[in-house]
């Protein structure tokens, strides 16, 4: 009977606001999200830019010991390959450009011969290798939201380790930068050797370098500030990562509450009709009760 | 003109920038002055204090190890100092009671022993910087 559809199409339409009511909290949460994480970015920057600063100082002080510790390396045997994804879902893209990514990055390794070992950050990164038959070595999670920079420190020491004890070559980082606001770019950069950072520098080339003095020597300044430098760049990219997670987050669920409501309108619509429907049929059949009582007196 | 502008920064905030008559520190080669038309120099910072002196007023923090570079800036006759490191404060934001806390629960950990080789490190790195806290903080009340 007609009234049962409309029961149902009221049902649908509470469960569609209901859902509406989640989205739209989500938006409103992930785009507070967005002010403070960015305003993050902007308080490490004085640090990172610094960091980056010295690091080329002191390469361009000592060509010998900076080549070894940031020149490209002839072969790499074996990579170790760190994914930066986000804890949750429920952010539109975000998650499985960078997933993918990284699964390029580690097919085309494979294909040069090169074993890959894989290091994970984010909730949702774990499942989505191991589905494809990837194996994932060590895997870090909880904190991708907001990152602190202990977080950093404690990621940077698991990838530190096999490189310095020689077991791989090259360590390589995928994740996603947070160009602005409008625009977040999945990258995949070298972490170690260390590369020379190309600093947009303000500072004028004055003809001074190479007599910068060092306390202590290079040597010993870099055994300290090369795990400091790994640091400083990790937590940058976590803290850009957690940024476009929110951006791309608010986005997604802006998009599925405009959908919920127009949704939401069209069941109200053909929940109208319904209604309107089974009263005509009413009073057509009260009618014609109605004129089957009188002709039948 | 010759001037110097110092910048005291973390990974989570900058805590101070701006124009500086010197900078006061400690690497691990002794204690260290710098003034503005200071040679550029790139060095560590030893876990201590590092003073600030603006004018009249010097301003203090506790930095828990880091390193310094010093260059000319962009601007003509302009020297830059800054200082990056891991986990500082200013001396008068230290919280001595939350040191003295967590001084006690490092110690109380490293009593008990039962560490593995990481947790041991992290609970001694906790413990030297409430000690630090402790020694700069108390002394300026």
């Amino acid at each position: 009977m007609a009234g049962g559809q409309e029961r149902i199409l009221r049902r649908r339409i509470k469960s569609v606001q209901a859902t509406r009511k989640i989205t739209k909290a989500m938006e409103l949460i992930a785009a507070s999200q967005i002010a403070r994480s960015q305003a993050r970015i902007a308080a490490n920057r004085p640090y990172r830019q610094g960091m980056q600063r010295i690091i080329r100082e002191a390469a361009l002080a000592d060509l010998s010991v900076a080549r070894k510790m940031m020149a490209a390396p002839e072969k790499v045997d074996a990579a170790l390959v760190v994914v930066i994804a986000g804890d949750r879902g429920l952010s539109g893209p975000y998650n499985s450009s960078v997933l993918r990514a990284g699964e390029r990055l580690i097919n085309s390794l494979a294909q040069q011969g090169t074993t890959v070992r894989l290091i994970t950050v984010g909730k949702k990164a774990p499942a989505y290798y191991r589905f494809r038959g990837i194996e994932v070595e060590q895997t870090f999670a909880g904190f991708v939201d907001r990152p602190e920079f202990s977080d950093a420190r404690v990621i940077a020491a698991a990838l530190a380790a096999p490189f310095v004890a020689g077991e791989v070559q090259q360590v390589m980082l995928v994740s996603t930068r947070f160009v602005s606001a409008g625009s977040q770019v999945v990258q995949a950069e070298q972490l170690l050797p260390l590369s020379m950072p190309e600093v947009a520098d303000e500072a004028p080339s004055t003809g001074l370098k190479g007599y910068t003095e060092f306390e202590p020597e290079v040597e010993e300044l870099l055994v300290e500030l090369a795990p400091k430098a790994l640091e400083s760049e990790i937590f940058s990219a976590l803290l850009e990562g957690a940024a476009s997670f929110h951006t791309s987050q608010q986005r997604a669920m802006a998009a599925a509450t405009d959908n919920a409501d127009e949704l939401g309108q069209t069941l109200t619509r053909i929940m109208n009709r319904a209604r309107q429907d089974s009263i005509t049929t009413e009073i057509m059949e009260i009618v014609g009760g109605a004129e089957a009582l009188r002709s039948g007196k | 003109m010759t001037s110097l502008k110092v910048e005291i920064v973390t990974p989570e905030v900058a805590l101070w920038a701006g124009e500086a008559t010197a900078l006061i520190a400690r690497s691990s080669d002794g204690d260290f002055t710098i003034l503005p038309q200071h040679t550029p120099t790139v060095g560590d910072i030893t876990p201590g204090l590092v003073r600030v002196e603006a004018g009249t007023e010097e301003v203090a923090f506790c930095v828990h190890g880091g390193f310094f570079q010093v260059g000319p800036d962009a601007e003509a006759g302009v020297t830059r100092a800054t200082v990056l490191a891991g986990v500082a404060e200013r001396v008068s934001d230290i919280d001595v009671a939350r040191a003295q806390a967590s001084k006690e629960s490092a110690q109380a950990q490293l009593s008990q022993g039962e560490l593995d080789e990481t947790a041991r490190s992290q609970v001694e790195a906790a413990l030297a910087r409430a000690e630090l806290r402790l020694r700069l903080g108390g002394a300026s009340r």
